[in-house]
């Protein structure tokens, strides 16, 4: 979620008052803000914001009115939501941009008079709501250009890529639709949102003058804002109406907050929208809520008072007119993310204060325990302890190469990651095998003998799993040591079927990662379970390892559950155990 | 017994063996100890610290001896071989080569390769024909081989572990001593990649102490191997420990190291949390690494279009690439509940779901997953349960940001689970988890809970820091998977804890392959 720098003298402007950092640190609870920096020089404060549903909050302006709300006990009222407002100018969307990119707004801001913080804030909550809350401009695009250039009405239409041309805003000559794709940055960037269409958007006022094409760039005569500028025409288009409207809203109430004047603008659509043909912006999506004390009071697990429920959510930006036990909630026209009673219930919780609220235990009683595949794990990591060994816990990413080049094996299916960051880390390990040897491989500096286990996941692919795979406990011990040898490792092995009281075979082998004649399947009941042996000279070159290695893995739940007998009947606490996890097939077991 | 007796019975071999050596020599220094004792260095060093500090020896002169060694330059020409005999072999084994051709090729740093080609040309080895040409004037380039030969003499004492620099004086090979070594040696001002340096090297010459000469007389008849230090079982059954001599020990020495089994201090602090989260009687749970984006997010309400789901920032399985048909109901009312809020009194996301998107397999992302498993497999109710899961983030990996790590998760349900409640149990994980009494609550955003929280808490050791996040549930999240009661959900941040407890500032420690720092770190729990 944004983190966003801003001037500290800019949002005590805002105030109205002249806060520290600390009573700020304390104020930004109420935005869920954290601060992640100030640097006293350039009075720049960083903020991070955490919720991603409040892109009201993303600005300094946003900030500012929220905490403000809480300090007056009021929140600000902002008059062109008033849907009487008539609007004199108006925006036609032609039939055509139905199937292209459907929705346009705007307002009209006047009497502003743009600093450099201002454009620069201005710029940057443009920036942030077209790129986080816009997906890239997919779903939102915001447009700000020069009044008094423009002559309306306006005209959000279709048109084909070579009937258009106009100068783009960082260019100095005109271009066509297709060359401004083709050739400018923001085309380049952003074209891909209009692939597979034969026309696109294009915006245009009354003379046939282009201020932009839709969402990629403004044109260079009307389309660029200046320090100075005072009368502007904001603009947004996109996929989602409501999103666009909201989008607009915040933008408006920003600009408001900053001493403009908003006039709104009729937009006039050749098509049905789920807000009508014909709508005057800013508009203002919020229904009202009908909410319960009691929906309040279950929450809480306390009887509360409702006046001071009205006072709390009144301080957090709310009207609320409360009538018996029931109470009508207006939300600010600048957010859209109130989608239960629960969200309004949180607010009420934040405006009030964490802290005002005593913890209670929960009382009744249960019974903690672990998963039966955990517990046994553990008992068989303290028969390794106790045998010895040194636990190591290893990364479950690896990569083709050391699962299978540096292991010789030829054939190997792995769980692969589509979009891997690094060759290192692209796959799911389905042996510990080899996480034993890079420790051996990274180690040989640490005195001998080496005796190391360990015990941990794996990922099997497996065509009859829900999830194409499984995942599986495997504990791997290695022994490391001049005269570390099959029968060293096997006396482990051994001990480990004793006391876990099993019954195991050893089945001789063939396995490329092994010594031929010096490796066996570890059978139970007639089933693979693990593999035992000494490790191929081949393969510790691979790893530039000079020890020799015996080492073993075995199924953990192979060993618990046995593989051939059927999974174990689900605890009736509801505890979950992986059903796919306790019946690993031979064939993909190493 | 007199004294001198005594102080010779408790002496250890090596001491008399050096105090043998002082017998028709007065001064000796440690090397010349070493050649006639035929103790190794440290055993000398060892024995000389025994009896000095016994007043039996003395130091009387110090002087300082050049001594030649190999750098990191001469270590890696050990194996490599000096680049002049490299550039000699492949110019035999390819007529015509040039310096061109050789640059191109990039086998030697470019300083490397106009030093050598320099020293080749001096030495009248090579000659540069036309084009650049290396041409072979002289087969036998004895020069570079005695140097290679000199720098694997010294490696290999290295590698044995025996006496490595060698005293300047004691080169056997004259040219090497009187005139190569200075060439090929680099100058502490660090001017050029040289195979040596000279470092300086204290020879101590001592004596024994005056008035202790008289010991020397009763050393003479002594033999070493008379001691005797190990009792053996054949001396206990036959009776002949009786009238031996047992070596006394100084027992101020350091013990042996030993390789033992041991948990991975990591598990130990797992294994701390694991059951104290049992203690607080929850239950653990368990889901697969590989999950579907339902699983993973879908179901915790998370919109298709959420920034959190992009190839950004979730690793996607290539093959297969989607899991099988979800399970009914859960996935229909899941869908709708994204559409339009379903039965759950929200307005819900307002998109069209893709049912075939929440097949999506990726690497579970966050161990919240394991709740949403839980939610639908008809937990007990009231039900307190946990999972230590391993997750993937699609990160670079770097100090603070590990390729896998756990999280440490889990959910309450009841019917008289509140808000209140939820702030109790984070208190009880304040004291229990990090022996904090002071706790602060703040609002925090999670897109699955409702009201939600973030918990910090005032740590012993560490003062102020966030121990974990929480919320109830959204009824988007529990109503759609068939739970009618409020759930509790918590999630505590323990990498920093674990770090702090393990003393590393590198999360990537944390699944170290070093086997020798994972030995020899401690648990401070």
């Amino acid at each position: 979620m944004p983190t966003i720098t801003v001037k500290k003298r800019d949002l005590d402007r805002l105030f109205g008052i002249e806060t520290n950092v600390d009573d700020l640190a304390v104020y930004l609870g109420l935005v869920k803000g954290e601060i992640k920096g100030y640097d006293p020089g350039q009075d720049d404060l960083k903020i991070e914001l955490n919720d991603s549903n409040r892109p009201d909050l993303w600005s300094p302006e946003g900030i500012a009115r929220q905490i403000k709300a809480r300090l007056t006990g009021a929140p600000t009222e902002y008059p062109f939501f008033n849907k009487k407002a008539k609007s004199k100018v108006s925006i036609n969307v032609s039939a055509g941009m139905k199937d292209i990119r459907p929705y346009i707004g705007g307002f009209i801001v006047r009497g502003v008079s743009l600093d450099d913080e201002m454009l620069t804030q201005l710029i940057q909550v443009q920036e942030r709501l077209s790129s986080i809350f816009g997906r890239k401009r997919q779903v939102v695009s915001i447009g700000i250009y020069n009044l008094e250039k423009i002559v309306f009405p306006l005209h959000y239409k279709d048109a084909m890529p070579d009937e258009v041309r106009f100068v783009p805003l960082g260019f100095e000559e005109e271009m066509d639709l297709n060359e401004i794709l083709s050739r400018h940055p923001k085309g380049i960037e952003y074209g891909g949102i209009l692939r597979g269409h034969e026309r696109y958007p294009v915006f245009v006022d009354n003379e046939g003058k282009v201020l932009s094409f839709p969402p990629i760039i403004n044109s260079r005569e009307i389309g660029e804002v200046r320090v100075g500028t005072s009368e502007l025409f904001v603009e947004a288009t996109g996929t989602d109406i409501r999103m666009i409207l909201l989008t607009l809203n915040i933008l408006a109430a920003n600009l408001d907050d900053r001493g403009a004047a908003i006039e709104p603008v009729q937009v006039k659509y050749s098509f049905d929208t789920t807000a009508g043909r014909s709508l005057s912006i800013p508009y203002d999506l919020s229904k009202g809520m009908e909410v319960r004390l009691e929906d309040f009071e279950k929450v809480f697990g306390d009887s509360l008072d409702m006046m001071e429920i009205v006072r709390a959510l009144t301080a957090y930006g709310y009207t609320v007119s409360a009538r018996g036990k029931r109470m009508k909630v207006a939300v600010p026209p600048y957010r859209d993310d109130i989608m239960h009673t629960v969200d309004l219930v949180e607010d009420y919780a934040i405006s009030r204060g964490y802290s005002t609220f005593r913890p209670l235990m929960p009382s009744t009683f249960s019974v903690g325990s672990l998963s039966e595949i955990e517990s046994f794990s553990d008992r068989l990591r303290g028969y390794m302890v106790g045998f010895g060994f040194q636990e190591v816990i290893t990364n479950i990413l690896s990569s083709g190469d050391e699962q299978l080049r540096k292991m010789e094996i030829a054939d190997g299916r792995l769980i692969e990651i589509e979009n891997a960051m690094s060759l290192s880390y692209s796959v799911v390990r389905n042996s510990i095998i080899p996480s034993l040897l890079k420790v051996e491989s990274s180690s040989s500096g640490a005195f001998y003998p080496h005796m190391v286990f360990e015990l941990g996941e794996v990922g099997i692919l497996d065509e009859k799993e829900m999830m194409g795979s499984r995942t599986e406990n495997r504990l791997t011990a290695v022994t490391a040591h001049p005269q570390a040898n099959f029968s060293g490792i096997h006396s482990y092995l051994d001990l480990l079927f004793y006391y876990t009281g099993r019954d195991y075979q050893l089945r001789p082998a063939a396995h490329p990662s092994f010594m031929e004649g010096r490796v066996g399947q570890v059978i139970v009941d007639g089933v693979e379970i693990g593999i035992i042996g000494e490790i191929h000279p081949q393969v510790l070159e691979n790893w530039q390892i000079n020890m020799p290695c015996s080492l073993f893995e075995i199924s953990v739940e192979g060993l618990l559950w046995g593989l051939a007998s059927p999974p174990p009947p689900a605890k009736p606490d509801g505890a979950l155990r992986l059903s796919s996890a306790s019946k690993p097939s031979p064939s993909t077991l190493v | 017994m007199t004294d001198t007796k005594k102080l010779l019975e408790g002496m250890h071999p090596f001491e008399i063996k050096v105090l043998q050596a002082f017998i028709n020599n007065r001064k000796l220094s440690e090397d010349r100890i070493g050649e006639m004792t035929g103790l190794m260095e440290s055993q000398v060093s060892m024995a000389i610290g025994w009896l000095q500090a016994k007043g039996i020896i003395e130091l009387v002169e110090e002087e300082v001896a050049e001594m030649a060694a190999l750098t990191e330059i001469g270590i890696r020409y050990a194996d490599e071989k000096l680049p002049e005999i490299r550039i000699l072999d492949w110019a035999k084994n390819e007529p015509g080569l040039t310096i061109g051709k050789l640059k191109e090729m990039h086998l030697l740093e470019p300083e490397e390769l106009s030093s050598a080609i320099g020293a080749l040309r001096g030495s009248g080895v090579i000659k540069i024909g036309q084009g650049g040409i290396i041409e072979i004037a002289q087969n036998d380039p004895i020069k570079f081989l005695m140097i290679q030969e000199f720098i694997k003499e010294l490696d290999g004492n290295r590698r044995d572990k025996r006496e490595y620099p060698i005293p300047k004086d004691k080169i056997k090979n004259e040219a090497i001593r009187l005139i190569y070594l200075e060439e090929y040696t680099a100058n502490k001002r660090g001017g050029g990649e040289k195979p040596f340096k000279i470092i300086e090297k204290r020879r101590r010459i001592y004596a024994i102490s005056g008035g202790k000469e008289d010991l020397l007389k009763d050393v003479e008849g002594l033999v070493a191997a008379e001691e005797v230090s190990q009792l053996t079982p054949l001396m206990l059954k036959d009776g002949s420990w009786r009238g031996k001599r047992f070596r006394r020990y100084n027992i101020s020495l350091r013990p042996p190291r030993l390789s033992i089994g041991r948990k991975h201090p990591y598990r130990e602090f797992l294994d701390q949390v694991k059951s104290r989260l049992v203690a607080m009687g929850f239950v653990e749970m368990r889901g697969p690494l590989v999950e579907s984006e339902f699983w993973n997010m879908d179901a915790l309400y998370m919109p298709q279009f959420h920034p959190a789901r992009e190839i950004h920032d979730v690793y996607f399985v290539k093959k297969p690439g989607y899991s099988k048909e979800i399970d009914e109901p859960y996935l229909s009312q899941v869908a709708m509940t994204h559409n339009d809020g379903w039965k759950t009194g929200s307005r819900g996301w307002g998109y069209k779901f893709d049912k075939e998107r929440a097949r999506r397999l990726i690497l579970r992302s966050q161990g919240t997953a394991v709740s949403a498993r839980t939610l639908a497999g008809k937990p007990g109710i009231p039900g307190r349960y946990f999972s230590i899961a391993r997750c993937f983030r699609y990160d670079q990996v770097d100090a603070t940001h590990a390729p896998d790590f756990y999280q440490v998760e889990g959910i309450v349900l009841g019917e008289e689970i509140n808000f209140r409640m939820l702030l109790g149990l984070l208190e009880l994980f304040a004291v229990k988890m990090a022996g904090a009494r002071d706790v602060r609550f703040l609002p925090a955003y999670f897109p699955f809970t409702e009201p939600s929280v973030e918990l910090h808490v005032k740590h012993p050791g560490l003062g102020w820091m966030e121990l974990g996040g929480a919320g109830l549930f959204r009824p988007e999240v529990t109503m759609p998977l068939g739970i009618r009661v409020p759930v509790i959900a918590w999630g505590l941040g323990l990498d920093r804890m674990a770090m702090i407890a393990l003393g590393i500032e590198d999360i990537r420690d944390l699944f170290s392959t070093d086997l020798d720092m994972i030995r020899t770190k401690r648990v401070r729990i």
